[in-house]
């Protein structure tokens, strides 16, 4: 159960930078200034940037405290998917342009970025099996709930201005980034919480 | 739930990192119990009972 250290890192820059592109990316999608397509291969790209915010929240800590041995195999399989992630997306958006597609190969080919999200939620729950130091898997659940709880909120928000025509049809995908900036943002406050508390 | 952690550490001249290290845990665990956002498990309780060679209830105390 040795503490395994990691460079400190600055998680907000990792966040400001996902929300920034994010941001950008739908607002350009909203008004029609980019393609869904193009939309979803940016934002997909992106969310590459979610593997060092993770990284930099975990080593974060206060003073002297990096990652547990846990947390940097985390790290590991969450870049390993999301890297897996963007290669089957773009072989799949490849394919879908170029070929008529029976469901068959559709199917297919929407398995191909849908297993490496698999493997991210494996990653999250063998991270929560793996961590040894009780206190961090604690701030790991909470921070995996308040992800739940902001998709929970944004989706029925925003499934019931679709009902009324307010805005457009949101695809089932934001789902995973939608979750994963929640728990992102809890692992924030909760580290800066845990600054702020210090030693004395 | 009380605890007299930090008074405990401070008898024995140990920072955080150093009674972090004692129980195997990390330095944000200690922090946490110290300042009472976290309570620890009952194994965890009983390791850091065993560091100071004090009763659980000699350390953490009822609100």
């Amino acid at each position: 159960m040795t503490m395994a250290t990691v460079p400190r890192n600055r998680p907000g820059l990792w966040v400001g930078l996902f929300l920034a592109s994010a941001g950008v990316i739908a607002a350009l999608k909203l008004t029609e200034a980019i393609d869904p397509t193009t939309a979803f291969v940016l934002f997909a790209i992106s969310m590459i940037l979610l593997v060092p915010m993770i990284r930099a929240m975990r080593a974060a800590g206060p003073a002297g405290v990096g990652a547990s041995s846990a947390a940097i195999r985390y790290t590991k399989r969450i870049g390993i998917s999301s890297a897996l992630y963007v290669l089957g997306l773009g072989i799949a958006i490849t394919i879908d342009r170029k070929l008529e597609l029976s469901t068959a190969l559709a199917l297919a080919i929407a398995m191909l970025p849908v297993l490496p999200i698999f493997g991210m939620i494996w990653s999250m729950g063998r991270y929560l099996v793996e961590e040894q130091d009780e206190y961090l898997r604690h701030r790991a659940a909470m921070a995996s709930l308040a992800g739940l709880g902001l998709l929970l909120g944004a989706a029925s928000f925003w499934g019931f201005l679709e009902t009324f025509g307010i805005v457009p049809h949101a695809q089932g995908w934001w789902a995973m980034p939608i979750w994963a900036i929640g728990m992102g943002l809890a692992q924030g406050w909760m580290s800066h919480r845990d600054r702020a508390g210090g030693e004395s | 739930m009380n605890n007299r952690l930090k008074v405990l550490r401070a008898e024995k001249s140990w920072s955080q990192g150093d009674l972090a290290e004692r129980l195997e845990v990390s330095r944000q665990s200690v922090n946490a119990i110290e300042t009472g956002k976290y309570d620890p498990s009952l194994p965890l309780a009983f390791r850091i009972a065993d560091v100071f060679g004090l009763a659980i209830e000699e350390i953490f105390l009822r609100d």
